[in-house]
């Protein structure tokens, strides 16, 4: 047989390195301004478009999809054709799926800020978006699978294996998490609804970390890092065994995101369980990849992409070592919705991602440009005041994290709280955040300085846009002896992994998921709860607009620190009609499951005209043009519709009715203000979030007197 | 440590115990795979990253 002569495709790479760069300024410029506003509020800049609820999921998104997104296409498309011997199935199809991941991108960047949002955590984007960004998955996976099946080498390496894994699982994640009833082009509810709909989300939330964040960096870690240091991974054994068991367990420990919640406790207690089980496989691969390593120390003392490395890896084993530890119930309760997870989120999203996709950039850049790194120095620079920064962001926040969970978890000897007003605790942790935001300054700074790094080191070699190689074809497969243990044969049969893949996460997907959406002793229903009325409706949905939900929670859990602070600890069956649930998981503001009646109208009018009229030194944004602007009630009666299809109990007809209903109550609440002297159109949006708020935890408060 | 599950499950301890159990099974299974993998075979795949057959390799460019 003779060789065969073929191209790889650097171009591609190329356009994948250049938006990773670029978006991951973007999203990290919006995390600097979003730290900025948690202490300096008047960054919001006084309009709807850039306060902190609306720009938050922006930086998320930004981050997760666009710059660790970018950087996963363009790990996998360097290393895939590689590892497979074989340019990639089809150009066009590359081109595609490049330009459409930035068409999705560049629609999150508009419709985040305009607030259309499903308020799903990392799945902010409305219908529209999502069927797109399935779509273009699926040109993904046809381009990937169409590689693998013309490749020049017969076994797949395990790089592959979790690309493949991160590829059926991620399309699972999305569909599930993504079924919602569309109401107009930019509006959809959620299918499920409270307890359920939270289970759900977060069984995506979590494994979007675990498929997103974690799989398919583990298979570049396991290509680029024998790449880097010349030598094969410390031990291919542990790399299946590693594979195999991280896949297996991560499907099941989303739960661990609602511990003390009203989830069946079974369900928390299977969380935990695996939660704490992950541990192993995540340090089996931190430690493999460490131990590729040994004996090559000197090599990482001058080489900038083996340090990132390094250090990249560590930040995983911190990550992975605190994940567990955070799972266990009573460290939970105390870390949970504090500065300490936003600690724990970005030691992994800086150290973890960004510092591997930093060494990925600097290592491929001069390799495809032919050419050598334009400045060493510059890259030292940027590894030293990238770790510096990752420091300067995460001790901040743990200490943040301790301080404002240990205020407001403290009694005063007569057994009332110490701080019962939240705003004190908040105060207390300003200075922490002003040097995280100094931290995060100063990782973007060093992005920056790599961004003109690698620009230096294009402009001054020549893209070789397609790199030559030769290898032998694959025999026919009937010539070869049917020899080999199991997985060596797994190793062959692509479609084979990708089903044993899908297997291995579904398993742990149906036993958890299936017992809480499909029994309904599950979640015990309360007969006094009753379904918004049309007006509380359009408020939630403004509620949602805003994202409050970024900073307020809407669960109080069984704590005495937190009944004696917000009331009565909630029950599964308040949430049967919240399509989405409204959760949360930040308490950057106190939680609002209890906020009904406890205040007047009046104070929420103004609290939300400006919050510091009520609140002095508050940090929460004004939201003036609810004021200013008129609900829209074009949508009432396709509401109503739409939550009568998904089992919300209105009266056939009753959309009919809800115009009437909506402005009888819009006008009692805008009498009730004229008393204040607050005069105000009743078809104002203030109006509605008002309603919303005041109905917050009624139900079930109504034959007990506010504890507060 | 323990005592947080075995407190909280609330009569569905076969649940928890079934799931520990597929992982249990699972696990053996994948450890039986790995011990029948032969060394050669190994080898082979810890150098495939290493040799991507380019033709006037990057090699050249390595210090
Ligand atoms: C310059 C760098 C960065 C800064 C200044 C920054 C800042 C922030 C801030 C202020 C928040 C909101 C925290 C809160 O709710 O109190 C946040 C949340 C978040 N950031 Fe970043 N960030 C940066 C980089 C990144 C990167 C590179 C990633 C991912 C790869 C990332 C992922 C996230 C995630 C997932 C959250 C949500 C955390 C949660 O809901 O618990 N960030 N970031
Ligand atoms: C063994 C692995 C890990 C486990 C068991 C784990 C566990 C946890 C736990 C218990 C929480 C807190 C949930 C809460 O109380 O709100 C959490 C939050 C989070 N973790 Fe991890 N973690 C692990 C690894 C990682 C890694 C490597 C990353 C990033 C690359 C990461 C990113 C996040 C994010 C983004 C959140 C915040 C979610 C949110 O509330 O919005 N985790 N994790």
């Amino acid at each position: 047989m003779q060789p065969e002569k073929f191209y790889y495709d650097n171009k591609i790479v190329r356009n994948f390195g250049i938006a990773t760069v670029i978006w991951g300024i973007i999203g990290m410029t919006v995390g600097l301004i979003i730290a900025i506003q948690l202490y300096h509020p008047a960054a919001n800049m006084g309009n709807q478009y850039t306060t902190y609820g609306r720009i938050r999921p922006l930086h998320t998104n930004a981050v997760i999809f666009a710059f660790v997104g970018n950087a996963i296409f363009m790990g996998v498309y360097y290393s895939l054709q590689r590892l497979l011997k074989a340019r990639m199935f089809s150009d066009a199809l590359s081109y595609i799926h490049f330009w459409g991941w930035q068409f999705i991108i560049v629609s999150a960047v508009i419709t985040l800020p305009l607030g259309l949002t499903t308020s799903h955590e990392y799945a902010e984007l409305e219908w529209p978006i999502d069927i797109a960004i399935t779509l273009i998955w699926v040109v993904f996976g046809i381009n990937m699978f169409g590689t693998i099946f013309k490749r020049r080498e017969r076994h797949l390496y395990v790089a592959i294996w979790f690309y493949i894994a991160t590829f059926v699982t991620i399309a699972v994640l999305h569909i599930v998490n993504s079924l919602e009833l569309p109401v107009s082009a930019f509006k959809s509810y959620m299918v499920y609804a409270g307890v359920q709909d939270a289970l759900v989300q977060w069984w995506y939330g979590h494994n979007a970390v675990a498929f997103f964040l974690t799989t398919p960096y583990l298979g570049m870690m396991y290509y680029f890092l024998p790449k880097m240091a010349n030598r094969p991974i410390y031990s291919y054994k542990l790399s299946i065994l590693h594979f195999w068991a991280l896949i297996f367990i991560y499907i099941w420990a989303g739960p661990h995101h609602l511990l003390y919640t009203t989830l069946p406790g079974w369900a928390q207690s299977l969380g935990v369980a695996f939660s704490i089980m992950l541990i192993a496989p995540s340090w089996g691969g931190m430690i493999n990849g460490l131990l590729t390593l040994r004996g090559a120390w000197d090599k990482v003392r001058d080489d900038v992409t083996l340090k990132f490395m390094v250090v990249g890896l560590t930040a995983y084993g911190m990550a992975t070592f605190e994940g567990p530890m955070l799972s266990l119930k009573f460290v939970n309760g105390f870390a949970h919705f504090s500065d300490w997870i936003i600690a724990h989120v970005h030691v992994g999203a800086l150290g973890w991602n960004g510092f591997l996709t930093f060494a990925i950039l600097y290592w491929l850049i001069p390799r495809i440009y032919k050419t050598e790194l334009f400045s060493k120095k510059l890259a030292s620079f940027h590894f030293w005041i990238g770790t510096l920064g990752i420091l300067f962001y995460a001790i901040p926040m743990y200490w943040a994290g301790f301080t404002q969970s240990l205020m407001l978890k403290e009694f005063t000897p007569e057994g009332i709280l110490k701080y019962p007003n939240f705003l004190e605790t908040t105060l207390q942790i300003l200075p922490m955040h002003m040097m995280r935001s100094a931290g995060g300054a100063m990782y973007l700074f060093g992005v920056i300085v790599m961004a003109y790094n690698l620009t230096r080191t294009a402009l001054q070699g020549k893209l070789l846009a397609n790199e030559a190689a030769q290898a032998m074809p694959l025999e026919p497969v009937h010539t070869i002896v049917r020899e080999g243990a199991w997985h060596r044969r797994l190793e062959r049969k692509p479609i084979k992994m990708l089903i044993a893949a899908l297997l291995v996460i579904l398993v742990g997907t149906f036993v958890e998921l299936m017992p809480t959406l499909t029994i309904s002793s599950n979640i015990p229903t309360i007969a006094s709860v009753k379904p918004y009325t049309p007006l509380e409706l359009e408020g939630r949905d403004l509620y949602i607009r805003e994202g409050c939900s970024n900073c307020h929670s809407q669960t109080v859990r069984p704590f005495r620190s937190e009944t004696e602070r917000y009331g009565e600890y909630s029950k599964a069956g308040e949430f049967v009609y919240d399509h989405p649930f409204l959760w949360g998981s930040k308490r950057t503001g106190p939680d609002l499951a209890r906020e009904g009646q406890k205040y007047g109208n009046a104070w929420h009018y103004n609290h939300l005209m400006d919050p510091r009229l009520m609140s002095p030194g508050s940090i929460m944004p004004n939201y003036d043009w609810l004021i200013t602007q008129n609900l829209d009630t074009s949508l009432t009666k396709k509401k109503i519709n739409a939550m009568r299809t998904l089992g919300v109990p209105y009266a056939l007809g009753y959309e009919n009715k809800a115009g009437q209903d909506l402005d009888k109550q819009a006008q009692g609440i805008a009498d009730n203000l004229a008393k204040d002297h607050i005069k105000v159109k009743s078809n104002k949006e203030v109006i509605a979030i008002i309603a919303y708020l005041q109905r917050l935890g009624t139900d079930i408060k109504a034959n007990k007197t506010a504890s507060k | 440590m323990f005592k947080q599950f075995t407190e909280n499950i609330n009569g569905n301890q076969a649940y928890l115990l079934f799931s520990l159990g597929i992982f249990f099974v699972f696990f053996i299974v994948v450890s039986i795979m790995l011990i029948r993998i032969r060394k050669s075979h190994i080898e082979h795949m810890s150098d495939l990253p290493l040799e991507d057959s380019t033709i006037n390799s990057t090699k050249s460019l390595e210090p």
